[in-house]
């Protein structure tokens, strides 16, 4: 085994360019997916079943078939009735659908963990509709579960790696295309491993941290 | 207008049986592999459990995509012949066993100790400790998060399509390419996924149900 990281050390520029645009790629459907979680949570938690069923259905959907799948849907049929847009946001749009679905679900988890009292004694010192959820709920929920909305934000950033099948020029298909171009094998993903560890971890230890500062601004929840 | 799913639905299911064989074999693989991984790592001498530490997080820091390519591209780098249906389904089950590794490692985890001293205090000795009182309460606990892990690796099956093994995913993108109906059968294929991980998916909620932990 010789590994040629001299050839490798020259597609560097290359890749780093590819890390860029899976950074905007992440960076985009994180905002996305986390807003529109938090957005589906309403028609969810409804108690009317004309709005809740619809939107458990989509998140069932989503959630039970590959992201790949729902990508090349996006991205082939779209044009097909006369809907253009381009493959970035095709990836950001099929990401944040999937996401969207899962962290919808933990926020879900963590509002219905908030206790009955928490509601009434908001009510009780006159807070009102989304004020009350916004100030009191919300806050106490999202930290409940931010280890698992943590994780699924680094599955988020792993996914962005399948954009590359709709020739989003990622780090991925960085890679892919260098490998064929050059006679470097391998050694080029091994490369791109190691640079997704690294942000994957980032973004776990990030995820720890912002944690551990709300925990010690709002106290045990 | 679903004519062209209709005409196209053997093909599709062909795929579709190659898919889930697939995913039996080495979802399976890896989940025994993480089972071992996991008892070893709660259980075992330190050392290994650093090891299994370290695997762990490699494998799930590195998207699953970027593991295929690799297991790809290496075996013909490092002048070894293998069919690539067995490099790339070792990276699906190395991925799968990362995560059951560390799910086996919470649910041994959290069997009480008293389990174990009780055991001992009737003369009881480790490895029959282990596999008597500790893994049947732990695997119960983690029964429930295996069937979800699942869920997750047959839709992470898809992606080996990337690499050019055919299965479901790589026969829809044929049958997109000769009947320009990618609306159709995209959505059917979808819903084939759909047919099969949503039962799992309900299936893991009743045993999460089932076998809640009463202290």
């Amino acid at each position: 085994m010789r590994l040629d990281f001299q050839l490798v050390s020259r597609l560097v520029p290359q890749l780093l360019e590819g890390l860029e645009l899976t950074l905007l790629v992440a960076v985009a459907s994180a905002i996305g997916a986390l807003l529109w979680g938090l957005l589906l949570t309403w028609p969810r938690l409804s108690s009317r079943a004309s709005v809740r069923v619809p939107v458990i259905g989509y998140i069932e959907l989503v959630r039970n078939s590959p992201l790949l799948v729902q990508l090349y849907l996006l991205y082939f049929a779209l044009p097909m009735v006369g809907v253009f847009i381009p493959a970035f946001w095709c990836g950001v749009i099929a990401i944040v659908a999937q996401h969207g679905a899962f962290l919808c679900e933990t926020y879900r988890a963590g509002i219905e963990s908030i206790g009955r009292g928490q509601w009434e004694a908001a009510r009780s010192i006159g807070l009102r509709g989304f004020k009350l959820f916004r100030l009191v709920i919300l806050p106490q929920a999202l930290l409940r579960v931010a280890p698992a909305l943590t994780n699924q934000l680094v599955i988020l950033v792993k996914d962005t790696s399948l954009v590359s099948a709709i020739g989003v020029m990622e780090m991925t298909l960085m890679a892919k295309i260098s490998i064929e171009r050059s006679a470097a094998t391998f050694e080029v993903f091994v490369v791109v491993g190691v640079l997704y560890l690294i942000l994957t971890t980032l973004v776990g230890l990030a995820g720890r941290l912002a944690e551990s500062r709300a925990r010690a601004r709002i106290g045990h929840v | 207008m679903f004519d062209v799913l209709i005409s196209n639905l053997p093909y599709l299911l062909k795929g579709a049986l190659r898919t889930f064989w697939m995913a039996a074999v080495f979802v399976t693989a890896g989940s025994i592999v993480g089972v071992l991984f996991g008892s070893l790592a709660a259980m075992g001498p330190r050392w290994v459990g650093a090891l299994i530490t370290v695997y762990v997080f490699v494998i799930r820091g590195i998207p699953i995509l970027v593991l295929m390519f690799i297991a790809y591209y290496a075996p013909p780098a490092l002048g070894i012949r293998m069919p690539d249906i067995v490099a790339v389904g070792g990276a699906l089950a190395l991925y799968t066993g990362s995560y059951v590794t560390e799910i086996t490692r919470g649910s041994i985890l959290s069997v009480p100790k008293g389990q174990s001293d009780a055991a001992r205090s009737i003369g009881m000795r480790g490895p029959a400790i282990l596999r008597r009182i500790i893994l049947p309460q732990a695997m119960r606990l983690s029964l429930p998060s295996l069937v979800n892990n699942s869920v997750i690796m047959i839709k992470a099956t898809a992606y080996v399509s990337l690499v050019g093994i055919w299965e479901l995913t790589y026969a829809a993108r044929e049958v997109v390419e000769r009947t320009l109906a990618p609306l159709e059968i995209f959505s059917g294929v979808m819903l084939i996924y759909f047919a099969v991980c949503y039962p799992l998916s309900l299936l893991s909620r009743h045993l999460e149900r089932k076998y809640a932990y009463v202290h």
